[in-house]
């Protein structure tokens, strides 16, 4: 009889995966664990905790502002989503065609992305500016009215889209690219022996095809959309009347300038419930459309 | 956000990991990153150092995203400096009531010294509600108007109007559009419009005080500002913006209104005689006089003191030896160094009359209203939450004055609800 010999277990295989695991350990498990562990706490950081029971959950369902940067929240993405798709996917197929400078104008459109976000930031403030702004002054100069850009509360959250498109569309581009290079050419070329326009190669070929892109690129807005924090924090301070209140920004007022951890942590826990129920809605809707 | 979580418990991590560094004997004292500041840190520092066996160590705060936050993770790491200068009295509270700080008052001589530095109305301005002193009164900047000599005169008049509706006035005759374009481009005033609680200390703040001759917002733990004063002020402000009379937009925006004469007016402290001296045009004159106070205001004019002090932590391991270090600072030649330097106030009383600065305040005429006004100033509430008394009324604020949308009564009582509920649950 054949005896299998026993699989000597190499402790190799373990130390290479040490390093990442303590660091999930101690950095992304004890931290989620210790916040959650913290919504039923009132806790400063420099006094002891006191535990507090449902009183976090109970205050945030009660929170105006909470609410209010959650609606902002939602309002952000509702304009930033479709502006960065549509401009993304556009700007994708202008690169992708047959053009001159293609790789000085990738360079040109990724360069946003790199620039730090404070320092892009600032610098629509500045374009933004009601009485100096340039954005302001290009109006004026012809005819047009100033617009109350970061001043009015109708118009700060679009301001702050806008801006955050400028950012990332770099990235999205180049995440369209790739999807569209994906894309087999005798899709097109069949279209086109079937008299198809450039529009319906678009709309019948392309994004159907580039549906899985176009899905991340929705999720990973979604989520980056969520994160909202440095535009609002440099530009408006969440104001003007709260209108640009995110709920990144919400919580970091929370736990930073009001040492209310428990309820930070309480309000990062509902967030992240809150992302989670909208991504598995988006998985069943945009992802099986096509 | 997930980087400024994890700049945070990185300064945790790094200053729990510096601890055992620590030398018994010497004492280790963290100065603002102002660059006076360090020179003047430094200077005391080499002086005691010269005599004495126990060696002082200074050096700036460490850099961070505020002074508060690095001040707060340090404590967490218990890392904290011997001797902190520089803390905003508002926040002191907080840190007492958490035991982090030592009670100086417990250490002989203490109480005496700065009675007779600061005066009675000091001490009792920084006794904690325990009935114990965790701060040495160190410096302030009184808020003041400082205004363009020339866009005053401009006016017909020889000085700033220092009335409400003298001031609104001066707003009307000089609030203009210049070029024709449509909009205002010149303005009486500017203050930071945004919603952030610090900033009502600029404005809304010191415009109270002025009003109520220095009266409290908080007392015996209850809301005390819906009264005429808090009310005069909203109203005040609100008819600015509503009228047009200051900018509506943040004044980060931009260049410096003041200097480049779009502005007649601003409320700021002593610092900026020095900021002004550096970069004013040479035929730009300024003065200087105290806030807007109602129509029907007698007597003298209270502002808001801007105090910053100086605390020990409760890691000192020798807190009488680094209370004598301290007092080598604030003494009389050690304040004139830091007037010297900084161009700040010492929180001492009688500064005007006494021997020592004559020759500074005849080298320096601009700073001498500013010290006529330290003796009419007063800082903040012992409260352990005003940060947050604070953004209750900046929203109130905002709402309000900026956009109109409350009469200034429903927002003060509103303002003042919120505070009271927010007292009780505490």
């Amino acid at each position: 009889m054949h005896v299998r010999p026993k699989k000597k277990r190499s402790i190799i295989p373990y130390l290479l995966v040490s390093p990442y695991l303590l660091f999930f350990l101690v950095f992304v498990a004890f931290p989620v664990l210790f916040s959650f562990f913290l919504t039923f706490h009132k806790w400063n950081i420099i006094s002891p905790m006191e535990y507090s029971g449902m009183d976090n959950y109970t205050r945030m369902f009660n929170d105006r502002l909470f609410w209010k940067s959650l609606r902002n929240t939602l309002w952000f993405l509702v304009i930033h989503i479709p502006l960065q798709i549509i401009f993304a996917l556009g700007l994708a197929v202008f690169l992708n065609s047959k053009i001159k400078f293609k790789g000085l104008f990738r360079s040109v459109f990724f360069l946003p992305v790199i620039v730090s976000g404070v320092v892009v930031t600032i610098m629509w403030q500045q374009l933004y500016g009601f009485n100096g702004g340039v954005i302001n002054q290009l109006l004026n100069s012809i005819g047009l009215g100033r617009v109350g850009w970061l001043t009015n509360p109708a118009m700060s959250m679009p301001s702050i889209a806008i801006m955050a498109t400028w950012k990332n569309v770099g990235l999205y581009i180049i995440l369209f690219l790739v999807g569209l290079q994906a894309v087999p050419e005798h899709y097109y070329e069949a279209a086109e022996i079937d008299g198809a326009s450039s529009w319906q190669k678009l709309w019948y070929i392309t994004i159907p095809a580039i549906n899985p892109t176009i899905f991340m690129v929705i999720i990973l807005s979604t989520i980056g959309g969520f994160s909202l924090f440095i535009e609002p924090y440099v530009m408006t301070g969440g104001g003007p009347l709260n209108s640009s209140l995110s709920s990144v920004l919400y919580i970091y007022k929370q736990a930073f300038e009001f040492y209310h951890m428990g309820y930070a942590a309480t309000l990062g826990f509902a967030f992240a419930f809150i992302i989670l129920i909208i991504i598995v809605i988006q998985k069943k809707y945009i992802e099986k459309k096509y | 956000m997930k980087l400024k979580f994890i700049g945070f418990f990185t300064l945790c991590l790094l200053f729990s990991c510096n601890r055992d560094e620590q030398k018994d004997n010497t004492i280790t004292f963290w100065s603002s990153n102002a660059s006076q500041e360090i020179l003047f840190t430094a200077y005391f520092a080499d002086k005691w150092n010269e005599n004495h066996s126990e060696k002082l160590e200074s050096q700036p705060i460490p850099e961070g995203q505020s002074s508060e936050e690095v001040i707060m993770a340090a404590v967490v790491g218990r890392t904290t400096p011997d001797i902190y200068a520089n803390m905003w009295q508002g926040l002191v509270e907080m840190y007492a009531k958490s035991g982090v700080l030592v009670p100086l008052d417990t250490i002989e001589g203490f109480t005496d010294f700065i009675r007779a530095r600061s005066g009675e109305a000091v001490v009792k301005e920084i006794t904690s509600a325990d009935g114990h002193i965790y701060q040495i009164p160190w410096k302030i900047n009184p808020f003041m108007t400082i205004y363009n000599e020339k866009k005053i005169a401009q006016l017909g008049l020889n000085t700033v109007p220092t009335t409400y509706s003298a001031y609104l006035k001066a707003g009307k005759d000089f609030s203009k559009d210049t070029d024709g374009d449509g909009y205002v481009d010149k303005w009486i005033g500017d203050t930071e419009v945004k919603n952030i609680w610090h900033q009502r200390l600029n404005n809304f703040y010191p415009l109270y005080l002025a009003a109520s001759n220095g009266a409290p917002l908080i007392k015996d733990n209850k809301a005390v500002f819906n009264n005429e004063y808090a009310v005069g002020v909203f109203n005040f402000l609100q008819t600015i913006y509503r009228e047009g009379y200051f900018a509506k937009e943040s004044n980060t925006v931009g260049s410096d209104k003041f200097l480049a004469g779009h502005t007649a007016t601003k409320w700021t402290g002593a610092w900026d005689v020095s900021y002004l001296e550096r970069y004013k045009e040479d035929d730009f004159e300024y003065n200087i006089a105290h806030l807007p106070v109602p129509d029907d205001h007698r007597g003298v004019v209270y502002t808001y003191a801007d105090p910053k002090n100086i605390v020990l932590f409760n890691t000192c391991k020798n807190p009488a030896l680094a209370w004598e270090f301290i007092k080598t600072m604030i003494d009389e030649s050690g304040d004139l160094k830091f007037l010297e330097l900084s161009g700040q106030i010492p929180r001492r009383q009688q500064i005007k009359e006494n021997e020592v600065f004559q020759e500074f305040l005849r080298e320096n005429p601009k700073i001498i209203p500013f010290i006529d006004q330290s003796n009419f100033v007063y800082g903040t509430d012992n409260c352990e939450v005003l940060i947050e008394v604070l953004d209750i009324i900046s929203q109130e604020y905002e709402s309000c004055v900026i956009h109109n949308k409350k009469t200034p009564a429903k927002a003060i009582a509103d303002a003042t609800r919120a505070v009271d509920i927010l007292l009780g649950n505490f």
